[in-house]
């Protein structure tokens, strides 16, 4: 033992957890609440409010517009890319547990029915009158704000619409016309999609060349979403909430296409939604990309300003079809219902839609916005000067609302990761529709 | 396990002649004083960790789900866990990420303490060097690591590729997504069981190795025939030890699948506490991840029996 | 190894520098790499070849991270050296004492108690608690606040094994013994017998324990909410929000790690030194 040589030494460690010590005495009181207080409160008369949101509502400029306008609030904006297995099962926890929620927050059409069945978790719209606006919205739109307690809870923001984005460059290179109309008819049906695809990857055969398509997840919602259409509008569940997800032959349709799509080995195997599926548009490891209106937000943000002009958008095959789609609540654990309310009110107005679709070409649900002409005659100079706002206005006028069901995002997320591991090879393509039905049930569970 | 409870002094001098109500004082004081001193940690391990436990056993025999809808089950959880290849798929990878960790973790540990124990310079800046990543932050190791193993512009395969090997898929395949797992596990702690094996490798007695040496061993023969048996005690603590942290595994895994609790796209990497917090936290099924945290507990208690009497066995018969 | 033998044994030869200077090297890559990618542009980041030295964008993007308020990194890392220093403290004064009585106290069912205690640290508190504990906070309402984090680390079983092992073997008997005999009563011996003998083990378990509450994710992640983070959340949360800005978030990590860094340089010695007196050892 050589003690006394460390007592210096030892001194300095005592002093440090002392200072410690002290400031966690002081931080413990102050602090520990405070962190909450900090956000939920009031700090010099001004109120935080917390606006959740899940990949890219095209806010940005609002939220500004409307702290400019209302200089006693302050809006903190929080994204999280992933809606069905991140965003979702945290925000349930939340609502249950009575905080940590934001004061406004989206919510996907996978989770409305879930939302709607829950009807403890939300603020009542209509005590701030925002029931008066029923005539703004489609129906369908309207009707899935409504709780299982027939109060109004949540409010449309976008619908998807769905349309096919393509790289015109990457086309070009391969051979492929790059004009939208002329695209368009390579594939008039997902056969000739791909088709389309096989004549690209004959002409990109290197290691590092781009692939067809970013990934089999995108493929797949996209040919479901058409399927349901064509089976009764349901999908994993039907109307009774029953899973059937083995009886629908929709979502078999779906699969086996998306199979067809990977033996192809169109894929660039990029999961929607990662980090990696963030550097594949960046590099431009796919030449197309199915797009849903709110996809194209997510092209621009994810690409960069050097992806101007790459992008184009022409028509889906199979010919239109609706994916996506988000609403706005207000939690009843909202500290601020009014101002959060107010907000709402705000985000989901005729401008908050045409705001929100110029910045990130979600499609407005709201129907004044869809008509209004800043939205129908809207061109992106970043995806070749295609006219989004014709396109998706045509592509959502015959929109068939499709019934989800209360646990469709707990489901969708489950066999989204088999259909994944199908086209990465961890899942041989002879067992994975078993295990698709498997991970559908064990969801559903 | 070696446990050295202290042997109670020898016969104790008797006190000075006290006053009386000093006397009782310090009666009291010899009596009851063990019990105070360690009263602190029982009350407070009562109240955060035998409480839990019971209140997990009681939750794990329900169905209980999101805002407190239970029924009572009894042990069907159990049974249901029992039979459910998701669970053994996670049983198997925890069991799997942790031998890959722990054994190379452990020959490397020995091999650089073995190092470190020769004549050296810079002797402190090499301990610290090789302690650095145990202050790493176990999230700031995942991010690091995944970037890393990234498949498409990660170093790692851009490495790999130098020598003509193909684009790996890391969090593609069982093995592949365990070297990987493992691999964090092993940087952050191969330093720290280094410098632990160090500190018993001197308290060898210097005598032994020069019997041995002018028996004609060689330095290998005497690390094997000697330093590992003398090591033995220290061995097995780190086993232990590494056998609670690998079985609890989860912030790396995590962080691995992108913040999923999946691990992965068919359960490659998902560790038993990655299935407890996704059952709880995901699916808000309270009672079966209460049912998975017990079982847990079970595997822990076997498994650190088995690497007890495997790490027994280490050098033989000495 | 100031005994200079002549044996070769101790002898240094190449392997053995070799062993060294990859494990120097395998320590610092990955912070190294991690400085790399914190100081550059998001494009370089993904480059191939990837960049192998570090960038001029420290500042900026230092800036960008202080920037993104809804990760609440500042009030994150607050919050964590909050955290990790009151359960340290707890967790050390509770060990010290408990090792103390173990190792030199006479007192009826001590083995029995050290032995639940050798129990009680196979328990995964972390995992196994992590239902009822949140089902607690929430009925509670404790759930978001750093009180939720704190308590249940308060105590340790590892600590409370550490110590005795540590008090046994640097406490002589005699030392204790000689004390009783001039009438200092138990606090008394532990204050200025015990103490000053321990202090090594002690500051290696305070390095331990402030680094694995540091490090603390599941249970944070369960109970706790974005506005009100600890460091490690607001890194995920970062890793979460941007999926595509590399550099924020390596960033993010790098900060995560310089408090931890600072005090092993700091204690470096004091550390090293402590483990080397065999403070963890069975």
């Amino acid at each position: 033992m050589r003690i006394d040589r460390r007592h210096g030494r030892f001194a300095a460690v005592a002093a440090a957890l002392t200072a410690l010590l002290a400031a966690a005495a002081c931080g413990g009181g102050g602090e520990s609440g405070g962190g909450a207080g900090k956000s939920g409160g009031e700090s010099g008369g001004k109120i935080t409010l917390t606006l959740d949101t899940f990949g890219n509502f095209g806010y940005k400029a609002l939220i500004d517009q409307y702290q400019q306008a209302h200089p006693n609030i302050k809006i903190e904006h929080r994204i999280v890319q992933r809606f069905e297995d991140q965003y979702l099962p945290r925000m349930t926890q939340w609502l249950n547990a009575g905080r940590g929620a934001g004061d406004v927050i989206g919510i996907d059409e996978g989770a409305m029915g879930l939302m709607a069945a829950n009807p403890g978790y939300f603020t009542d719209l209509a005590q701030f009158g925002l029931d008066k606006r029923e005539s703004e919205f489609p129906p369908f739109k309207w009707q899935a704000g409504i709780n299982s307690e027939g109060k109004l809870f949540a409010l449309g923001t976008d619908v998807g619409g769905l349309n096919m984005c393509y790289r015109k460059d990457l086309f070009e290179k391969a051979g492929l016309p790059t004009d939208r109309e002329e695209v368009a008819k390579l594939w008039p049906d997902w056969n000739g999609y791909l088709e389309t695809g096989k004549k690209f990857a004959a002409k990109n055969t290197g290691k590092d060349d781009p692939k067809f398509v970013d990934g089999p997840n995108t493929v797949y919602e996209a040919v479901l979403a058409q399927e349901a259409a064509k089976n009764g509008n349901i999908t994993y569940f039907d109307k009774q909430n029953q899973l059937v997800v083995d009886k629908n032959p929709a979502v078999k349709a779906a699969f086996d296409y998306v199979q067809q799509v990977s033996k192809a080995g169109l894929t660039a195997k990029l999961r929607a939604f990662d980090p990696t599926w963030d550097t594949g548009f960046k590099k431009g490891q796919f030449a197309t990309i199915a797009c849903p209106s709110w996809m194209l937000g997510i092209i621009e943000e994810k690409t960069g300003a050097e992806g101007k002009g790459q992008w184009d958008v022409a028509a889906v095959p199979g010919g239109g079809g609706n994916w996506g789609g988000s609403w706005l609540a207000v939690p009843k654990q909202s500290k601020h219902p009014k101002e959060a309310a107010d907000l709402l009110n705000f985000l989901t107005s005729k401008d908050g839609h045409i705001g929100a679709f110029k910045e990130a070409k979600g499609l407005p649900s709201s129907l004044p916005a869809q008509q209004d002409a800043a939205v129908t005659g809207l061109t992106s100079e970043y995806f070749n000067n295609a006219p989004v706002g014709k396109i998706f206005t045509a592509s959502v006028t015959s929109l068939q609302p499709v019934f989800l069901g209360k646990d469709h995002a707990a489901v969708k997320a489950a066999v989204g990761r088999v259909v994944e591991g199908m086209d990465q090879g961890s899942i041989k393509y002879d067992q994975a529709w078993q295990r698709f039905l498997d991970a559908g049930k064990s969801a559903a569970r | 396990m070696t446990l050295h409870v202290a042997a109670p002094p020898a016969e104790r001098a008797a006190p000075p002649p006290p006053a009386r109500g000093r006397r009782l004082l310090s009666w009291l004081d010899l009596r009851a004083s063990g019990y105070v001193l360690v009263a602190p940690y029982f009350l407070l391990f009562a109240i955060f960790g035998v409480f839990p436990l019971v209140y997990t056993a009681w939750v794990s025999l329900h169905d209980w789900e999101l805002a407190g809808d239970k029924t009572f089950l009894g042990l069907e959880n159990y049974g249901y866990l029992i039979s459910d290849p998701v669970f053994w798929n996670a049983v198997l990878n925890t069991i799997g990420i942790f031998a890959l960790s722990t054994v190379p973790q452990l020959v490397l540990a020995l091999m650089l303490a073995n190092a470190l124990n020769k004549r050296l310079r810079a002797r402190l800046f090499l301990r610290l060097s090789i302690l650095l990543p145990m202050v790493t932050s176990v999230v700031a190791v995942a991010v690091v690591f995944s970037q890393l193993y990234q498949r498409d512009y990660g170093l790692i395969n851009w490495f790999l590729g130098l020598f003509g090997v193909d684009n790996i898929h890391w969090q593609g395949e069982k093995w592949s997504s365990w070297i990987a797992i493992a691999s964090m596990v092993d940087w952050r702690w191969t330093g720290y069981n280094a410098i632990i094996y160090l500190a018993a490798m001197q308290t060898i007695p210097r005598d032994v190795y020069e019997a041995a040496e002018l028996d004609g061993a060689s330095p290998r023969r005497q690390f094997w025939q000697i330093t590992v048996p003398m090591l033995r005690p220290t061995i097995i603590f780190t086993v232990f030890v590494s056998t609670i942290g690998g079985f609890t595994l989860f912030a790396e895994p995590m962080i691995f699948d992108g913040g999923l609790a999946d691990g992965g796209t068919d359960g490659q990497f998902q560790t038993v506490a990655m299935l407890i917090y996704k059952e709880a936290f995901r699916e808000f099924d309270y009672g079966y991840g209460a049912a998975a945290a017990w079982l847990l507990f079970a595997l822990i208690l076997i498994g650190a029996l088995v690497n007890y009497s495997l790490a027994r066995r280490i050098g033989g018969g000495k | 190894m100031s005994t200079a033998t002549g044996s070769r044994v101790w002898h240094a030869g190449p392997l053995t520098k070799i062993t060294l200077a990859l494990g120097v090297l395998l320590s610092a890559f990955p912070l190294y790499f991690m400085i790399i990618i914190a100081t550059r542009t998001n494009d370089e980041a993904v480059d191939v070849p990837p960049p192998l030295l570090p960038g001029g964008r420290l500042g900026e993007n230092v800036q960008r991270l202080l920037d993104a308020e809804e990760a609440h990194f500042l009030l994150g890392l607050a919050n964590s050296f909050i955290v990790a220093a009151t359960v340290t403290l707890s967790v050390v004064a509770i060990s010290t004492l408990a090792g103390f009585a173990f190792a030199k106290l006479r007192f009826r069912g001590a083995k029995v108690l050290l032995l639940t205690i050798l129990i009680t640290m196979m328990v995964p508190l972390q995992q196994m608690g992590v239902v009822p504990l949140y089902l607690m906070m929430v009925e509670l309402e404790w759930n978001g606040t750093l009180k939720a984090v704190i308590l249940p680390f308060l105590v340790n079983g590892f600590g409370v094994f550490m110590m005795t092992q540590y008090t046994t073997q640097a406490v002589p008997d005699e030392l204790v013994e000689a004390a009783r005999v001039d009438g200092a009563a138990t606090m008394r011996i532990w204050w200025n017998v015990v103490l000053p003998a321990v202090r090594p083990g002690m500051a290696v378990l305070a390095l331990l324990v402030f680094m694995q509450t540091w490090n603390e994710f599941m249970w944070p992640l369960v109970v706790l909410d974005p506005q009100n983070p600890t460091v490690q959340l607001s890194i995920s949360n970062l890793n979460g929000q941007y999926t595509n800005d590399y550099p924020l978030i390596f960033m993010g990590t790098a900060l995560s790690v310089v408090p931890l860094l600072f005090i092993f340089v700091l204690f470096g010695r004091q550390i090293v030194g402590g483990l080397m007196e065999g403070a963890v050892k069975a």
